[in-house]
């Protein structure tokens, strides 16, 4: 994990500075709100329903135990007792009071945490896979890449005011764990016929009203030009961008209304005005920066997994948890756990800071002191030894943690919704409760197998239902909740956005049509299909008709 | 009949105006004015910029809130309708 | 860059002109430009452009900042002044990207648009300001850091080097203890201070027993409580009989010291040793500070004496390692250490019979390959 130097550290102090200066200005009333909410929000900071919302941002979702604490004391001392992992593998903690932000940001930095840019129009937490450093598909470990364009888009002076918020993700292999897809830039990992590293470029992703998946922008850009050509890319949108309907505002938008060519031709042309020698990549910063990502002090693989077969033999929800929460490390004799945040009719993201506390005792213990957050608003044991798993999977079933529904259909992605969001208009939360609960009975999940589900309640999209291979969105009808189905939406390297089915539902009708949707799945599927491989051969028909079949 | 709600600036609490004046965290103290007081009494608090972030008027009669906005309202009144809030408020 | 209250002018007067009238002019002008102005004509007639006002919109509108840095990229040279729907925490910005000055809006106050431009000293990106970036900055400061504590503590006592060390580096410091013949005494000096400093102990699987009996023995008796064994990784493939050390002791070194150490540098900046210049060989130079790799190794004990670290064990009374009645003076691991007699370095019985004096934990890795290299030929 990557660790502060003095001037991260100094930069991070001097920003908590400046934050209180602010606070401190729009008290005395030397700044308007106008003013402030642009500043506010640059350090995390919203005014949701019944309080401010504070975000905190998770560089790529990585945690230590340390980092864990710090945010489980936060949401003890200053919060309601817990927080809400999100899809930018961020934490939101939903009471904090507005003169309160600057102590917090101070006890985050001292686990080397802020909230820099983790909303405003400018750029935003840099996501990855949370298989990173893991997975044997990987061409290389993408995390030195987040630190370093999380480094260079901190307080980037050109990119602060833009016409709407940027988001980057980065993904080292070409199966797309991070929903690379969705963002206003994506970067994959690949190397040229010649071995040399650098990137594809993708631009113009994004939810909201308007959905559009990436499109690739450069097949191969040179690592060393990375910054040049994020730099065009930012800078003709800074330029172009629309400025006067936040709905149109997005990079997709422009790229879209120029199209594609147009816009490489902007951003080529940028590029080559730009001056190539002070922007490349600075090679010692990357060495220094890889050093931190160096693999654990791994133990070798025993012959045998004695006390993991033992329990494999004995524990059915051992083996069931295996089963679906286990993700492949390329290390043998290592596994990769999902820590689901999603138990039967629970909070999807949420996390008390009891079990926070938990997770970071069992990451100490068992997984070289590291955590992620990932996509799916879990989180992720990166390095557990196979024998330990039993002992692991216990302990977290003593904090309620140990759900073995990872991939499946009750690992719901949802956004806060009406019940906490100022901009919602239906609520999320209790629509994911009562699905999680219709479908919990774990065989008939498991049947089902790998499948999204995302609920959003607004179009503004933060629980990614556009790219649910089942989505839920929340609409408002004159003070009535309703919601909408979309169905063959997927966040992964195949991305598609879904695709609205019909009417909306009343909240209460949603869980069983959902239900009917995945057992005509059942009827209909062949040998090996997952749900979208099903939906994508059959089309939407037969499961709308399952929709409103009761209606 | 309108009712007058805004966030207090410091901590974002959800507040309303009740009779004399007062600032109130409950809704059951929420004062129902007729539009031409409701008006002036939110001007005066957009004039306290030093207090409350966003004030604006809801329409309402005895009742409660018009149907319309009355989820949403009674969200900012009551809190989450889910989740762990519930548990700790 | 400077801050102008409103109204106030700034140089000397040029005529004033519109985007529209600069191709009929060839006089040196003032331009008044919106941030959404296109950045090409300004270019076009940058040498006869004196001074270039960016008017900002609406204080969210950033293309004035784009632009300001496209056209010092393009290599406008005149003045840049921004004005318009500003707020003081657009300095460092405005300045960053090349304005020149900015032209407070009516009623700001000077004060706090002085103290928003100092926000930050340090930046990460390269920018118009051309200001060193922290990427250029890391490692130069480093060095200059080790110089001057150098400088400061070269004969100050070793409780004040581990202080500064401490101090200095906060959660960034581990001690590295062979629980060796005079390791009591490095530790012994960190305990007093702070005893939940991580002490590394590189568990080679080649240690005497003795030496592991000793490691728990100082632990507790200090109260040591993150002492972190560092264990080899993969040692059954790379030395699947355990007799790599007979073959190739560079290899085995590397494999159970160099390695696992190089595994948990992400952690640490500095690492306490208990190295001393009367080890002899290459020790004799010893500072109490070096840079190795970019990770700060402190030395408190550089210059230490025999007779100094006796008095060290008798005045608190530690406990001596139980090899040391034997004639061991440096303890390694017991295929490669042997006791050493008196008229010889302390280090003498370490690889003895072998052209190796250095694990290489100490060595910067280039420095390893070229001690190989030379040993090689």
């Amino acid at each position: 994990m990557y660790r502060y130097d003095e001037f991260d550290s100094r930069l991070v102090a001097e920003r908590i500075e400046q934050f209180s200066d602010q606070v401190a200005r729009r008290l005395d009333g030397r700044l308007t709100e106008d003013q402030f909410k642009p500043l506010r929000l640059m350090n995390g900071v919203y005014l949701q329903l019944h309080a401010y919302m504070l975000r905190v941002a998770i560089p790529y979702g990585e945690l230590n135990a340390a980092r864990l604490r710090a945010l489980a004391d936060i949401a003890r001392r200053y919060d309601k007792g817990y927080g809400h992992f999100t899809t930018r593998t961020n934490i939101q903690f939903n009471w904090p009071a507005l003169v309160d932000v600057p102590h917090i940001l101070k006890d985050l930095a001292r686990v080397e945490m802020h909230a820099i840019q983790t909303s405003g129009n400018c750029i935003r937490n840099v996501t990855t896979d949370a298989l990173a450093g893991i997975a044997a598909d990987e061409v290389e470990d993408p995390r030195p890449w987040c630190e370093l364009i999380r480094q260079w888009s901190t307080f980037h002076p050109e990119f602060t005011f833009l016409p709407r918020k940027f988001k980057i993700a980065v993904i080292g292999a070409p199966k797309d764990r991070a929903a690379m897809r969705t963002h206003d830039i994506g970067l994959e990992i690949v190397r040229d016929d010649t071995g040399a590293l650098g990137f594809r470029l993708f631009v113009g992703g994004g939810q909201g009203r308007l959905p559009h998946i990436a499109s690739e922008l450069k097949s191969f850009i040179p690592a060393e030009e990375l910054f040049a050509w994020l730099t065009a890319t930012l800078r003709v949108y800074n330029r172009h961008g629309r400025r006067d309907n936040i709905h149109k505002a997005r990079i997709k938008i422009l790229v879209a209304s120029l199209g594609l060519d147009a816009f490489r031709a902007e951003v080529e042309e940028a590029f080559a005005a730009l001056p190539k020698a002070p922007l490349a990549v600075p090679e010692a910063e990357v060495e220094r920066i890889k050093a931190y990502f160096a693999p654990r002090p791994y133990a070798a693989a025993p012959p045998r997994f004695a006390a993991f077969d033992r329990a494999l033999m004995t524990d059915p929800a051992f083996a069931r948890w295996t089963r679906n929460n286990l993700r492949p490390h390329k290390q043998p004799g290592y596994a990769a756990v999902v820590i689901s945040l999603k138990p039967v009719g629970g909070v999807p993201g949420d996390a008390t800071a009891e079990q926070m506390d938990r997770v970071a005792d069992l990451a100490e213990r068992f997984s070289f002191d590291q955590v992620r957050v990932t996509y799916e608003q879990n989180l992720l044991l990166p390095h557990v030894a196979m024998d330990d798993l039993p002992e692991l999977h216990a302990a977290l079933g003593r904090a309620g943690l140990a759900e073995a529904n990872a991939g499946l259909a009750a690992d719901i992605i949802s956004c806060p919704g009406l019940d906490y969001c100022s901009l919602a208009n239906a609520r999320s939360i209790p629509v994911a409760q009562a699905l999680s609960e219709r479908l919990s009975d774990p065989v008939f999940q498991d049947a089902v197998g790998e499948v999204r589900i995302n609920i959003s309640g607004c179009i503004n999209a933060c629980g990614h239902h556009h790219v649910g291979h089942i989505g839920i969105l929340g609409v408002d009808k004159q003070g009535e909740e309703f919601y909408q189905i979309t169905l063959g939406g997927s966040p992964d390297e195949t991305a598609s956005i879904g695709q609205i089915v019909g009417k909306g539902l009343p909240g209460e009708a949603v869980a069983p049509a959902i239900e009917r949707v995945l057992k005509a799945y059942l009827a209909r599927r062949d040998a090996g299909e997952r749900f979208i491989d099903t939906l994508r051969r059959l089309g939407a028909d037969p499961f709308k008709e399952a929709i409103y079949e009761a209606a | 009949m309108k009712i007058l709600t805004a966030n207090r600036l410091a901590d974002g609490a959800v507040v309303w105006l009740a009779l004399g004046g007062r600032w109130s965290t409950e809704f059951e103290d929420a004062v129902r004015l007729d539009p031409e007081p409701a008006a002036a009494a939110l001007a005066q608090a957009e004039a306290q910029p030093g207090r409350f972030v966003a004030p604006y008027l809801i329409e309402a009669d005895a009742a409660g809130v018009e149907r319309r906005e009355r989820l949403r309202e009674s969200i900012r009144a009551d809190g989450p309708t889910a989740g762990h809030s519930l548990e700790n408020v | 860059m400077r801050l102008l209250e409103a109204g106030e002018r700034f140089g000397a007067d040029l005529p004033e002109i519109g985007l529209d009238e600069l191709a009929g002019s060839n006089a040196i002008v003032a331009l008044r430009a919106g941030g959404e102005t296109e950045a090409a004509p300004i270019l076009a007639a940058r040498e006869r452009i004196g001074r270039l006002v960016v008017a900002f919109s609406g204080f969210k509108d950033g293309r004035g900042f784009s632009l300001a840095a496209i056209l010092r990229e393009g290599g406008f040279q005149g003045e840049l002044i921004a004005t318009g729907d500003l707020i003081p925490d657009h300095a460092p910005m405005l300045a960053r990207c090349g304005f020149d000055a900015a032209e407070l809006p009516v009623g700001a106050s000077v004060e706090d648009w002085r103290r928003a431009l100092g926000s930050f000293s340090a930046a990460y990106q390269p920018a118009a300001d051309h200001a060193a970036t922290v990427w250029a900055r890391r490692g130069a400061p480093l060095k200059a850091q080790v110089e001057a504590l150098n400088a400061e503590l070269r004969d100050a006592p070793a409780s004040e080097i581990v202080q500064a060390a401490l101090t200095r580096f906060p959660g960034r410091v581990a001690v590295l203890s062979s629980f060796g013949a005079e390791a009591a005494v490095g530790l012994h000096l960190v305990a007093e201070q702070d005893a939940s400093v991580p002490v590394l102990f590189l568990d080679t699987d080649r240690h005497f027993i003795p030496t592991l009996d000793y490691r728990d023995q100082l632990t507790e008796r200090l109260g040591l409580t993150d002492v972190r064994s560092l264990r080899p990784v993969e040692a059954e493939t790379h030395d699947p009989k355990g007799d790599l050390w007979r073959s190739n002791p560079d290899a085995c070194c590397d494999l159970r010291k160099v390695k696992p150490l190089a595994s948990v540098r992400p952690d640490f900046d500095v690492l306490i040793t208990g190295r001393k210049r009367i080890h002899g060989g290459t020790r004799l130079r010893l500072p109490p500070f070096e840079l190795v790799e970019g990770q700060i190794r402190v030395n408190p004990l550089a210059n230490w004496s025999t007779d100094e670290i006796e008095a060290y064990f008798d005045a608190n009374t530690l406990p001596r390692h139980p090899l040391t009645q034997g004639g061991y003076r440096s303890i390694g691991c017991w295929p490669c250490t042997q006791p050493s007699s008196e008229d010889e370095d302390a280090r003498a019985g370490r690889w003895k019979g072998l052209d190796k004096t250095e694990c290489g934990i100490h060595m910067p890795s280039r420095w390893v390959a070229e001690e190989i290299a030379r040993r090689a030929s």
